[in-house]
């Protein structure tokens, strides 16, 4: 059975000055699901981020969370989501609790208590009176998830949540992430460039590209298993393979062919009786960057770095 | 909205300015009030109140032959004879200006609150940008218009604050600075001659004088919030108000002159003898001001709730 999705946006554009920046995107974002959020750099995530939160007007389409849409009823629909869009800029010359009370304030039904139960779960007590200018970088990310989930949001939206921190940091804020998710139900959608951590926080990843949605993927699913076969002379190798009904493609000095694990025996057994001279043989796992670079085509991401 | 109040007024007063701007608002005004009175002790007339108001009686009544004056001014060399007459025959001192009375009569906490609104003014908006803070602002489920209704409030009330600071320290200065000199202020009403009470009188200038805070600050938020720069906004607006009365003069002969801002913006005018273009009246001034008033709000507003946030 399909779970309802908390967040939809429905066939979203933005035209800037004539340009397409957003282009007839659609996307459905689920309960207690991290789904990541990737594409080169101008591709227009941030745009799409900032049209979901209501920072910038959309051109076209529609964003509807819980049931709600954004253009008709912002504040209702709004009420629902947490946003940490960038470094989390807060009032320097204030404390961490009185920005969070400032922020509480901008929300219906934030309690006193309940902020005190944010600061906890953030572990931010010892520090939370003193003035954000003397926080670090690490201290003003926890806060900026704080002011986020105040309110208990059904969604959390985080655009490059983790600029910036060191990887202790980075760690500390994958595994809380994962932790809310899980226990409060909450959809989050992250974007970043950071395809690592992408891979290591996410459920699902959205792709995009020049505007448009070019892929949308569970990172659960099974992937297809893959074997790097190195062996010598390189074209008897090729030839074996391929006599074998192996789905064969050359990278480096060898062969990634597609096979089970359970045929991997038989064909050492094989290589070995041909006379051929084997270097290697072990598991070929495509990282989720391989990916991203072959969906969008390398040759465009430099293009769109040099520019 | 309330809440929303709230946080404007936290966010302001947790700046450490606010509050040296506060002090300040007292400081400067102790100091003017100290040179006067050192000026004062430099002086030294004892002249006889009788003889002046006699040559300022004998003035106005050969200016009002002339027939040169019209509209206010006339209006006002008029009350000044009944009001001269009427001291002479009654034998009423008029209050002295560096007394007690008179520093309450005519408070000069104007300019003061006004430049230092100013700058909160100019600030309240354009600031949230400047720290970036505006992304977290305007990602609430609140109404941008809501936003910058309470900014507005939150500038409005800090200017009354500044004003009632600036009387009550023009206050304390002038009972621990100047002696009491007795007098009497007078006011015509209704053609009748009538004593006026300083206090009334003290509260209605300031009054006047917060006419020209609201619309100079108002600017400002405008400039502000639309430009996104505070030091821009602060420079238009001391601009306009340090230059608005040269180009009133400039422009006095043609008919514009009337339509300015500038010609409307120091109200306390209508109570002192120099009003800067005489077919001008006080309801004429409220009614043009408040046009400039709606307008500078309504772009602030349209400009505030369209804008894409990219920064």
């Amino acid at each position: 059975m399909e779970p309802t999705p908390i967040v939809e946006l429905k066939s979203l554009s933005k035209t800037i000055k004539g340009k397409k920046i957003i282009d007839d995107l659609s996307l459905q974002l689920y309960p207690g699901q991290i789904t990541g959020f990737l594409g080169p750099n101008g591709a227009g995530k941030t745009t799409t981020i900032r049209m979901m939160v209501g920072l910038m007007k959309k051109s076209g389409g529609e964003v509807v969370i819980d049931g709600q849409t954004l253009s008709a009823d912002f504040e209702e629909a709004l009420s629902k989501v947490g946003v940490i869009v960038e470094n989390p800029e807060m009032y320097k010359f204030m404390s961490g609790y009185k920005n969070l009370l400032h922020f509480a304030r901008m929300q219906k039904g934030v309690t006193k208590e309940r902020i005190d139960e944010v600061v906890k779960q953030v572990g931010m007590q010892n520090r939370i009176h003193e003035k954000v200018g003397t926080y670090s970088l690490g201290m003003r990310q926890r806060l900026g998830l704080a002011q986020a989930l105040l309110h208990r949001p059904k969604f959390l939206i985080l655009d490059e949540p983790t600029n910036g921190l060191d990887p202790a940091g980075i760690r500390e804020f994958r595994e809380y992430l994962r932790l809310i998710a899980q226990t409060e139900d909450v959809s989050v959608f992250v974007s970043s460039h950071m395809l690592s951590e992408i891979e290591l926080m996410c459920d699902r990843i959205a792709v995009i590209q020049n505007g448009k949605l070019v892929d949308l993927r569970d990172m659960s699913e099974t992937q297809e298993a893959h074997y790097y076969v190195e062996a010598f002379p390189a074209d008897q190798t090729f030839e074996l393979l391929g006599s074998l009904g192996f789905k064969t493609e050359s990278v480096n000095d060898g062969f990634v062919i597609q096979a089970e694990k359970t045929q991997i025996p038989e064909l050492v057994k094989t290589l070995s009786t041909a006379g051929l001279e084997l270097y290697a043989i072990q598991p070929h796992r495509q990282t989720l960057e391989d990916q991203f670079l072959e969906l969008t085509g390398g040759g465009q991401l430099a293009e769109t770095a040099a520019k | 909205m309330l809440r929303l109040l709230q946080n404007e007024w936290m966010k302001l007063w947790s700046k450490k300015g606010t509050w040296i701007m506060a002090g300040l608002m007292v400081v400067l005004i102790i100091a003017m009030a100290g040179i006067v009175k050192w000026s004062d002790s430099l002086m030294d007339d004892e002249s006889d109140w009788k003889l002046s108001t006699q040559s300022d009686l004998e003035n106005d009544k050969s200016s009002l032959e002339m027939g040169v004056l019209k509209g206010e001014s006339k209006r006002h060399a008029e009350e000044n004879v009944k009001i001269s007459e009427y001291r002479l025959a009654n034998d009423i001192a008029p209050l002295k200006n560096t007394s007690r009375e008179g520093m309450i009569y005519n408070p000069s906490v104007g300019s003061i609150a006004l430049l230092l609104t100013v700058i909160v003014a100019a600030g309240i908006v354009a600031s949230e940008f400047s720290q970036g803070t505006i992304k977290m602002l305007l990602t609430r489920p609140v109404k941008r218009w809501k936003i910058m209704t309470s900014k507005y409030l939150a500038i409005l009330i800090f200017g009354i604050v500044l004003m009632l600071i600036g009387f009550i320290t023009t206050i304390l200065s002038a009972f621990v600075f100047f002696p009491s000199a007795g007098g009497q202020a007078l006011a015509v009403s209704g053609g009748n001659v009538v004593e006026v009470s300083i206090w009334s009188h003290g509260l209605y200038m300031l009054l006047l004088s917060f006419v020209n805070v609201i619309i100079t600050a108002t600017f400002a938020f405008m400039v502000g919030s639309v430009f996104r720069s505070s030091g821009m906004a602060i420079g238009l607006s001391l601009f306009i108000y340090f230059t608005g009365s040269v180009i009133v003069g400039l422009l006095s002969r043609f008919e514009i002159v009337k339509y300015l801002i500038f010609t409307h913006m120091d109200l306390t005018m209508y109570e002192s003898n120099f009003v800067l273009n005489d077919d001008i009246t006080l309801p004429f001034s409220l009614a043009v001001l408040a046009v400039y008033l709606v307008v500078f709000l309504i772009v602030s507003y349209t400009v505030f709730t369209k804008r894409d946030i990219t920064a």
